[in-house]
């Protein structure tokens, strides 16, 4: 592929950003209410770690670094969309086979649009976290230069959930209703990922396990560079974070093509 | 004349997964699920000439739409020979995308939250317009359509006829050699609908685009189209000019009438009265005795009409009609 037709494509599939983008723009209700929410859950979270006195057990960090943590994991997992509803949907609805006419691919135009949508969440909720984090812990963290390292982390790991939602909801081909799969792995992220606590609360044989899975990259990566200022740290989860986004484009090719042999084997 | 599409015996058939009822039967098809096969088309060949506008029509479930689809590169063929603008559509979808246009009735390439204007923009990149030459096809269009005040509307506050002609602009933007519709009138009021086939057959004229509609409406395949295939269970039964259709498989059409008057009677030969209620009469008119527009004539000029209808009769009795008539061509 020349250098002039990688530029093409690449602009279709930015068009499908820009137009998701546009319409997410356009259901301010559905931002605000996603700001609210945020703003209700740093709140319910901080006062609970204030009572049992968690940050007692995180050292270097206190309950301000603490709430910081939940606001950047809660920016980085709402800003996501469900794109796995938009491909079942379409799955179920035979919607998909019309799609296919267009000279763009399926998945790649549908993960454009959740990464435009996704982008417009980040650029909104960022400040409401930021914001309500503030108020809420009465100031920044003791060291505020890691919370730099968040936003690129932050877009790592909005790429990763947005790739494995593409790849729930893909799974539609085979298994129509994919809310088990997704619920399992929201579950996951929640856990694993270090959601509502760092994973350095944990207990070690945990921490190992959750560290082996890419669900730490999806909040905790991001978050931690609110307890404190680790470039090193930051580099690290960066690169595994590329590496797990190569890893699921590969199983989104795969599934996508087996997809299509679905398809046109069991009916359009 | 070039050929536009040529399909050679194309066979189509899905696998399909039995359901098992009870909770042993789930367990069993999760293991080792049942499946059976379904023939959607059965052996169906035909070619048409570029620029030909065809009406492919049957009644529900006839395979109209499975074709469809793999001549669009949806689907491929389990076997058969098939061709669509020199290329062949399984393996070339990527590049027959950008010489084929598909409008699907019960489907919409619409973002239905934006304006359908944004929708053209971002098709515009899809097909890699020049941006001049964009702006000038969607103005032509756009007026041709009169959509001006509509497109800039959020599709989804448009009514169906609005979004159907929206549909079609999204589809023709690109000139495309072929269009493919899908049912485009379903669900359109008889306004909308005429509204449609007026524009479907006019832009086919003037772009010199090779039109395939399905549908079961044989309204759309008389306003439109000047040749038809008839499929039925996957097997093509028919393929005719639609002068030739309609003279020996639709020889009556139904006219409903409401009037001030209480009654209307009619004298001309052909045409029968049906039961009817005060004020509304019911007449079937059998075309090889009397045309449509004689019976009308008559019909303005001995009521003050308040509402009138011509309706044909519909797909499966054509169906029926043309088996017969096959049946006895068989016997003779």
């Amino acid at each position: 592929m020349t250098a002039a037709r990688v530029a093409i494509v690449t602009g279709k599939y930015l068009a499908f950003a820009r137009a998701a983008a546009r319409r997410a723009l356009a259901e301010r209700t559905v931002l605000i209410g996603r700001s609210v929410f945020l703003g209700v859950i740093l709140f319910a979270f901080s006062r609970i770690w204030h009572v049992i006195g968690a940050s007692s057990a995180l050292p270097g960090a206190g309950e301000r670094e603490l709430v910081w943590y939940l606001a950047v994991s809660e920016w980085s997992v709402l800003s996501v969309p469900p794109l796995f509803l938009a491909i079942e949907a379409e799955v179920r609805s035979g919607d998909v086979a019309c799609r296919l006419v267009r000279p763009v691919g399926y998945v790649g135009s549908q993960i454009s649009e959740a990464v435009g949508e996704a982008a417009l969440r980040l650029a909104v909720l960022g400040p409401s976290a930021a914001l309500f984090a503030w108020a809420l812990s009465g100031g920044f963290p003791a060291d505020p230069r890691g919370l730099w390292f968040a936003l690129p982390l932050g877009l790592v790991a909005t790429l990763i959930a947005i790739l494995f939602m593409a790849a729930i909801g893909l799974s539609a081909f085979w298994i129509i209703d994919t809310s088990p799969f997704f619920w399992i792995w929201q579950k996951l992220t929640f856990v694993l990922g270090g959601l509502l606590f760092p994973l350095e609360l944990y207990p070690d044989w945990l921490q190992r396990i959750a560290h082996a899975t890419p669900f730490p990259l999806m909040c905790w990566a991001p978050a931690r560079m609110a307890l404190g200022f680790a470039p090193r740290q930051a580099l690290g989860s960066a690169l595994q974070g590329l590496l797990w986004v190569g890893i699921l484009i590969g199983l989104l090719v795969v599934m996508s093509r087996r997809a299509r042999a679905r398809l046109t084997v069991s009916g359009g | 004349m070039s050929k536009a599409i040529e399909l050679e015996q194309l066979r189509k058939v899905f696998r399909v997964r039995e359901r098992t009822h009870g909770v042993l039967g789930s367990l069993r098809g999760l293991v080792a699920p049942r499946t059976r096969e379904v023939v959607a088309v059965d052996g169906v060949s035909f070619a048409i000439a570029a620029g030909e506008r065809v009406a492919f029509v049957g009644p529900n479930g006839a395979g109209k739409s499975t074709t469809l689809k793999v001549l669009a590169g949806i689907l491929r063929p389990t076997s058969g020979h098939v061709r669509v603008a020199g290329l062949e559509p399984g393996r070339d979808r990527g590049r027959l995308g950008y010489r084929i246009g598909a409008v699907f009735g019960q489907r919409s390439q619409l973002w239905m939250h934006l304006p359908a204007a944004d929708t053209f923009d971002l098709l515009a990149r899809i097909y890699e317009l020049a941006p001049g030459e964009y702006r000038a096809r969607r103005d032509e269009l756009v007026r041709a359509f009169e959509i001006a005040e509509i497109c800039e509307k959020p599709v989804r506050q448009l009514s169906l006829g609005e979004r159907m002609r929206c549909e079609l602009v999204a589809s023709l933007l690109h000139r495309p050699e072929i269009l493919f519709l899908d049912e485009p009138t379903i669900g359109l009021d008889v306004v909308a609908k005429a509204t449609i086939r007026d524009l479907v057959r006019e832009r086919g004229r003037r772009d010199g685009c090779t039109v395939l509609l399905t549908s079961h409406d044989t309204g759309d395949m008389e306003r439109v189209c000047e040749r038809v295939l008839v499929i039925h269970r996957g097997r093509l039964l028919l393929d005719r000019p639609v002068d030739a259709l309609r003279k020996s498989f639709i020889p009556r059409k139904r006219i409903s009438v409401v009037s001030e008057e209480v009654e209307l009677a009619l004298d001309l030969p052909g045409v029968r009265r049906l039961p009817s209620a005060p004020h509304r009469t019911e007449l079937e008119v059998d075309l090889r005795a009397v045309g449509v527009d004689r019976v009308v004539t008559q019909i303005f000029a001995r009521a003050r009409v308040l509402d009138l209808s011509v309706e044909d009769p519909p797909m499966e009795e054509i169906v029926t009609a043309i088996y017969a008539g096959a049946s006895a061509d068989a016997a003779t």
